[in-house]
């Protein structure tokens, strides 16, 4: 699973927020993509995803079976793919609970057609399984009801987003609004899943001594172009990262 | 005794087009302001073929819908990717043109001189008022059915997500636009049924039928009823239609010299109850069952 | 010819129809949604002139301001009465056009079982024909076009130059921030409601002397304001003055070459394209 970016650029009026040469992401297992305020970081995940549609460039994803251009795709054929993002901002469904809001997710979208209208059963044990398995391995409030808080909130957005199974899941910013050890707990349960195998990860983070205790590989993201990459212990020992980031 | 059985059948059709409505706003979040045009295809579109090309009832009934359904169809393609007041807009937009249309296409449909005569099915029985109106009751018990069903179903959960954070339900792998535009053009075809069925209940149409009052007297029955409710639809059309245009119409003394401003009186009625509705208790009078409804508010509260 | 003419019919037809788009744009800028009841500030407004002209007896030109007053006093009263109060509640969007759907049917009902259903007419004053370039017109129609096209000039100023159109802009683009920096949403929103119902009354006054005061000439030109709003983009008060005399004017023109039913048809065709095109994208 590599998704590649060429000659990629966002620009809003003449103001250029996004521009990098090239860029794979999904190589390594998990990757960190680190920058200052401003570097352009969400942009580029939304550029990835299909939701900001590019000023110039291309996007492609290599999924095994062949190289597949996502720059004409809608949003849901990206997330088809297997490509899907967490939300930096808290977003959710309403008036679904969490297990509902779940078991959409978990739902391929060729059963939720009209025949599903006269089903027998709504979703079958396999996901009631999966659902299950995630609702109980948090604290929530009430895991027969709706997310309460925003950290709630923010952990079904996350929850949502790996019970679909992803081929490549992009993470923004997923400490934000989470406390320490609900962060923890994603941050293991997504190495292990990496670790099998089951998915490659980018995570967007501020949070460096996590990206350093996680992530295997970490692209450095100023100004919209990718200033360095390279393994946790280069880019800490990196002169134009300290300068631009750290503040040395 | 037949005046009756007539007021009751077009209750029949009034639920049935709240229930409809019911799916479009209540479940996907669609502001169909155009009801009456959808009926209003199916009605003429089922006179012009009965009257003028000689089709017979049923069949023209279809016909008649699949066009209500096929236009819902086009519409859909045009508008319902925009916000939520460009649909309201839209559609209503829609339903002026039909009924617009329906005056000036006379060699069609007798423009203002009106169209008829449609005649009950059921060749020469006695009481085939009666069993039409049993017929249109079977059509509306299976719709209030169905959408039983489909809110139960997975089809009607991602309805609900759609209608909640459709940018959301996109990005994990939902087709969203797709799944909207077929769900407005089945339910605009069963609008077109409803319409069509009442062709043969009114046997002789008018343009004046086609008055957005229909549209506005179905969405006052729904949100009284409870919009997100499923059996809202029947309880708000009992609320307005059977009690003022059943109950009062056939059995209040009412003075003859004040009987003209009757229907004036029950628009003014349903105006106030709207308003109180929405003030004091805006999930309607039966609330919402299964998920529970969230709204964002609109611009200008005093927080 | 046929395009002289149609302008000039087109521009007569859409000033009515200018000063509602205005006064219903206000509204819908500031609050954020579309106020179908701005109907009967249209019908209202007709309503009071035949009690100021015809009941009370005082000269057609006489009775203009005060109905336009009432009628902006009515709008204000709704706004207190129903709307503030719902707003404040946290009614969404499309429930706030539903309400207003019923506060529509409250107010015209409520006025048939009034004053009964039929048509009425005002005295109009002595008109003359007058003729220029080759147009013809009567004095009436032209006092009438001058006499909107000053008020809409009037309105358009007090939204881009005035205190007020600042606070108005400042509210509805960010209500927090302009509460912040002193801005009383109060008293700003009810001088909005008091001046979009006075438009709308004027725009009612001067559809009824043309033709007949009834009870559904404010509903019947909603649509088409409604459409125009939208097109012309959310608030822009600019966008609906343009759109309505594009609108205007492309009515007469269809009418004259074909019928006018088709105009209608034509036009709302149109919009539906328009919506298409440039209607605020959900997802």
């Amino acid at each position: 699973m590599r998704l590649e970016a060429q000659n990629l650029t966002k620009a809003y009026h003449a103001h250029e927020v996004v521009n990098i040469e090239k860029v794979t992401f999904g190589a390594k297992g998990l990757e960190g993509l680190i920058g200052p305020n401003g570097a352009g970081k969400s942009t580029l995940m939304g550029l990835l995803t299909r939701r900001i549609a590019p000023t110039s460039g291309t996007i492609s994803l290599d999924t095994g079976a062949g190289v597949k251009q996502l720059n004409p795709l809608k949003s849901y054929e990206v997330a088809r793919v297997g490509l899907i993002k967490t939300n930096q901002r808290i977003q959710g469904f309403d008036s679904l609970t969490i297990r509902d809001s779940l078991r959409l997710a978990a739902t391929p979208p060729k059963d939720e057609g009209l025949t599903s209208i006269f089903a027998g059963h709504r979703d079958t044990d396999e996901i009631e399984e999966k659902v299950a398995r995630l609702v109980e391995a948090f604290p929530f409030t009430d895991r027969n009801g709706y997310a309460m808080s925003g950290g709630e909130k923010k952990l079904l957005d996350i929850l949502r987003c790996l019970i679909t199974e992803p081929k490549l899941l992009l993470m923004d910013e997923p400490t934000a609004g989470l406390p320490d050890d609900i962060t923890r707990s994603v941050m293991n349960m997504v190495r292990e899943k990496v670790l099998a195998g089951d998915m490659r990860v980018v995570v967007v983070e501020h949070d460096l001594p996590l990206i350093w205790e996680y992530c295997d590989y970490v692209h450095f993201l100023s100004e919209g172009s990718i200033l360095f990459e390279g393994e946790p212990d280069e880019v800490k020992s990196n002169r134009v990262v300290a300068e631009k980031y750290m503040g040395v | 005794m037949d005046y009756l059985i007539f007021s009751f059948s077009l209750m029949l059709v009034y639920i049935g087009l709240a229930q409809l409505l019911h799916i479009q706003f209540g479940l996907a979040g669609i502001p169909n302001f155009g009801v009456v045009g959808f009926w209003g295809i199916g009605l003429y579109g089922t006179g012009v073929l009965y009257v003028v090309f000689g089709v017979a009832l049923l069949p023209a009934i279809l016909i008649a819908s699949a066009l209500s359904a096929i236009i819902g169809y086009l519409l859909a393609l045009l508008v319902l990717q925009r916000s939520g007041q460009a649909i309201l807009a839209a559609t209503l937009a829609l339903s002026a043109i039909i009924a617009t249309l329906v005056v000036s296409e006379k060699d069609l449909t007798g423009g203002v001189q009106g169209l008829g005569t449609i005649k009950f099915p059921f060749g020469d029985m006695a009481n085939r008022n009666f069993v039409f109106m049993i017929f249109i009751l079977v059509v509306v018990l299976a719709l209030v059915w169905v959408s039983a069903r489909l809110r139960d179903s997975r089809m009607g959960r991602q309805l609900v997500a759609i209608r909640d954070n459709e940018e959301l339900a996109a990005s994990l792998g939902k087709n969203t636009a797709a799944t909207k535009r077929w769900v407005f053009a089945i339910t605009c075809g069963g609008m077109g049924i409803l319409g069509g069925m009442s062709a043969p209940l009114h046997q002789f149409l008018v343009p004046y039928q086609l008055a957005p009052s229909i549209t506005f007297a179905v969405w006052i029955a729904l949100v009284l009823g409870g919009k997100g409710h499923n059996l809202g639809a029947i309880v708000g059309t009992f609320v307005t239609f059977g009690l003022f245009d059943i109950l009062i119409e056939t059995y209040a003394p009412v003075p003859a010299e004040q009987a003209i401003l009757l229907p004036n009186f029950k628009l003014f009625c349903y105006g106030v109850l709207l308003v109180v509705i929405i003030m004091f208790r805006p999930i309607g009078l039966l609330g919402t069952d299964g998920p529970k409804v969230r709204q964002p508010a609109a611009k200008g509260a005093e927080t | 010819m046929l395009i002289l003419d149609a302008i000039f019919i087109g521009l007569l037809e859409a000033s009515p129809l200018i000063l509602a788009a205005m006064g219903f744009t206000l509204i819908y800028y500031l609050n954020g949604f579309m106020n179908i009841a701005y109907a009967e500030s249209i019908t209202f407004g007709a309503y009071f002139a035949i009690l100021f002209n015809v009941v009370l007896g005082a000269n057609f030109y006489m009775a203009i301001v005060p109905s336009m007053l009432c009628s902006g006093a009515l709008s204000v009263a709704v706004y207190l009465l129903i709307f503030r109060p719902a707003l404040n509640r946290g009614v969404g969007p499309t429930e706030m056009i539903i309400l207003s759907v019923g506060v529509s049917f409250m107010l015209r009902y409520g006025l048939i079982l009034v004053v009964g259903p039929e048509n009425l007419f005002l005295n109009e004053p002595n008109i003359t024909y007058l003729q220029f370039l080759g147009i013809g017109a009567t004095n009436l129609q032209l006092i009438a076009l001058a006499l909107v096209l000053l008020t809409a000039g009037i309105l358009y100023w007090m939204i881009y130059n005035t205190g007020l159109g600042e606070q108005m802009r400042g509210l509805a683009n960010n209500r927090e921030l302009a509460m912040a920096s002193g801005i009383n949403p109060h008293r700003t929103s009810v001088a909005i409601w008091f001046i979009a119902g006075c438009a709308g009354g004027l725009s009612g006054i001067f559809t009824g002397v043309f033709a007949q005061v009834a009870p559904y000439m404010g509903w019947n030109v909603i649509l088409i304001t409604m459409l125009v709003t939208i097109v012309a983009g959310v608030g822009s008060v600019r966008g609906a003055v343009v759109a309505a005399v594009v609108a205007g004017i492309l009515t007469a023109f269809i009418t004259l070459v074909t019928k006018p039913l088709y105009a209608e048809v034509v036009l709302l065709t149109a919009f539906i394209g328009v919506l298409t095109i440039r209607g605020a994208r959900t997802a």
